[in-house]
């Protein structure tokens, strides 16, 4: 989108003397807005990793039917923490370290607007996820009643129940103080001339999410808090005999939950918009059409969140709300994917390693997209709630949709971190063997949903062994090649051929990102650049 | 020299303090609001 005057780039920051601080204090006490993406990057790949072997547990247990490596119980903890994990520790950390690593050089700001508040967000999450692993070695083991926490299966949670809500709020702080920054940050510290409707759509999507954030997260903060009191101060906000009502209960978790769907994947909306021009080499066709289909979703993300509870019983207008409502988001989601699919069309494509992975987003995370509407259909969901069709349909939204958007921005902006390009090669096979294994992993899940396997059970019928074998062997070959995925960034961190300015030669990518050198220096625009 | 690296003029100061202490408000209103919001219907 928009380019700086010439003669602003080439001073961006020479005259600055500020060094980082050595060792420790320059994590602990870190208010550069890049180390603190760097520290956001690493704890999210990290959590990937935990929260990736705990699925591999989970498939290898059913690989095949019966009781082979757990207990149910041990088996019900796996599911409900693998889901926390990757949800709060993975997928929203990651999209918290892009912001803050690409925001400030997007609109040609020096750093976040709160720097300080910028370390506490981050410091919060190490203590908030050893808080949450920790809860699998207390005596009754950790929450097993799924990660949607409905009453009254997670009250009968034992010793660790407090820890696990504990953790949920700091996570939930920390998440709030990261969008207050981001919309700070953004509302504020743009370069001159960076109007709005020139900032980059990385940067739109997640000033949009960072409303959605500070809207629901603070619901979430209230339903668990409410958990608590129910369970240790006789209160009884969700307990039937009391006088409550569970089903409340997960009305507003779902005010929170769908929304929360968004946040993990409008940024990678964003990152797609990126990504998709530059190796088009186009620019984003119909760019202001996409802010609009973001928040028309971001929107509509607010009134869907009955949809979850078709099962529970409510009045037939009820249903249909929900169900038209559901059903209207795929017009904006259809807008994105068309104006995505036009910006290729008849582009000079090339086929790096992000624009493979924006590609791979595009039909999977439409398969995904599909199978949504699927489930928005009333009588269709009755028939498919609570089977691995949901498991299927949402792990093919949040996998090769929110985690390979992921992995595309950092194959896209690595070599800006870190001054090196990477192996294009190495790269190349982690895409294709994460995509292939992908569909091995999740496809055959729609087979077993629609043939009435349920979901959350470590044991199933002898019907569905062939299946649940094929998922668990792409389950593994997914895992597997994740470790590439690791080795090309380490690759890349410690050295090889050096990047340019630009990186993606030949290409004409937009953003002030690309004015900068690579690595991008400690502190960038300390002079705004002016923007015509 | 602030933490951002750079001096901010008094009214960006102002406006991201602004801004941010309007955000949290928002984010606690939601939060007690949805609890008051549940004590007022078990009452009522």
């Amino acid at each position: 989108m928009a380019q700086p005057l010439a003669s602003d780039t080439a001073h961006h920051h020479d005259d600055h003397h500020d060094q980082p601080a050595t060792g420790i204090k320059r994590w602990l006490f870190a208010t550069n807005h890049k180390d603190i993406g760097t520290m956001y990057l690493v704890f999210s790949l990290i959590m990937f990793f935990i929260g990736g072997s705990m699925a591999m547990l989970i498939r290898a247990e059913l690989f095949q039917p019966g009781l082979q490596l757990f207990d149910p119980v041990f088996f019900n903890q796996l599911t409900t923490n693998h889901a926390l994990i990757m949800i709060f520790g993975a997928v929203m950390p990651a999209f918290v370290g892009l912001a803050n690593w690409m925001i400030p050089m997007q609109i040609g700001a020096p750093d976040m607007a709160l720097p300080r508040m910028n370390n506490f967000s981050f410091w919060i999450l190490p203590f908030a996820f050893t808080l949450l692993l920790s809860t699998l070695f207390v005596p009754g083991g950790a929450a097993a009643g799924g990660w949607t926490l409905y009453p009254p299966l997670s009250l009968q949670t034992g010793d660790s129940f407090p820890m696990l809500i504990f953790a949920i709020h700091m996570m939930g702080a920390s998440s709030i103080m990261g969008a207050i920054n981001v919309i700070v940050t953004i509302m504020n510290m743009r370069a001159p001339g960076m109007n709005l409707l020139k900032m980059p759509l990385f940067c739109w999507s997640w000033l949009i999410t960072a409303y959605l954030l500070i809207a629901v997260m603070p619901v979430l903060a209230g339903a668990v808090t409410m958990l608590l009191t129910d369970h240790f101060f006789k209160t009884s906000f969700f307990n039937a005999a009391g006088g409550g009502d569970p089903v409340m209960f997960e009305h507003i978790f779902w005010f929170f939950g769908h929304p929360e769907v968004y946040i993990m994947i409008l940024p990678a909306f964003g990152i797609i918009s990126e990504i998709l021009p530059t190796f088009s080499r186009k620019p984003l066709f119909g760019a202001t059409s996409m802010i609009y289909a973001i928040a028309s979703i971001a929107f509509l993300s607010f009134i869907v969140w009955g949809h979850h509870m078709f099962v529970d019983g409510m009045p037939l207008a009820a249903q249909v709300f929900y169900m038209m409502s559901t059903m209207l988001i795929a017009v904006p989601t259809g807008v994105k994917v068309f104006n995505w699919t036009a910006t290729m069309w008849r582009g000079s494509l090339s086929f790096e390693p992000p624009m493979l992975f924006a590609i791979s987003f595009l039909f999977l995370f439409t398969i995904g997209g599909f199978s949504g509407v699927m489930l928005a259909i009333v009588p269709v969901d009755f028939q498919y709630n609570q089977t691995y069709f949901v498991v299927a349909h949402f792990h093919y939204v949040l996998v090769p949709g929110a985690i390979f958007a992921i992995m595309g921005a950092v194959y896209y902006w690595l070599p800006k971190w870190t001054g090196h390009m990477y192996s294009m090669a190495l790269a190349k096979w982690h895409f294709w063997l994460s995509t292939i294994f992908v569909n091995v992993l999740f496809f055959p899940q729609h087979f077993l949903g629609l043939a009435g396997m349920p979901r959350r059970i470590p044991d199933y019928a002898v019907q569905f062994t062939d299946w649940n074998m094929v998922s668990s062997i792409g389950g593994f070959g997914f895992g597997l090649s994740q470790i590439l995925f690791a080795v090309v960034i380490i690759q890349s961190v410690r050295g090889g051929k050096k990047a340019t300015s630009e990186v993606w030669e030949g290409t004409h990518p937009t953003g002030l990102e690309w004015t900068l050198p690579s690595p991008a220096p400690y502190h960038s625009f300390t002079t705004a650049p002016e923007i015509p | 020299m602030s933490a951002a690296g750079t001096q901010k003029p008094p009214s960006v100061r102002r406006r991201i303090r602004n801004g941010a202490l309007g955000l949290m408000s928002v984010a606690l209103a939601f939060y007690f609001g949805i609890i008051v919001l549940l004590i007022y219907r078990s009452h009522h």
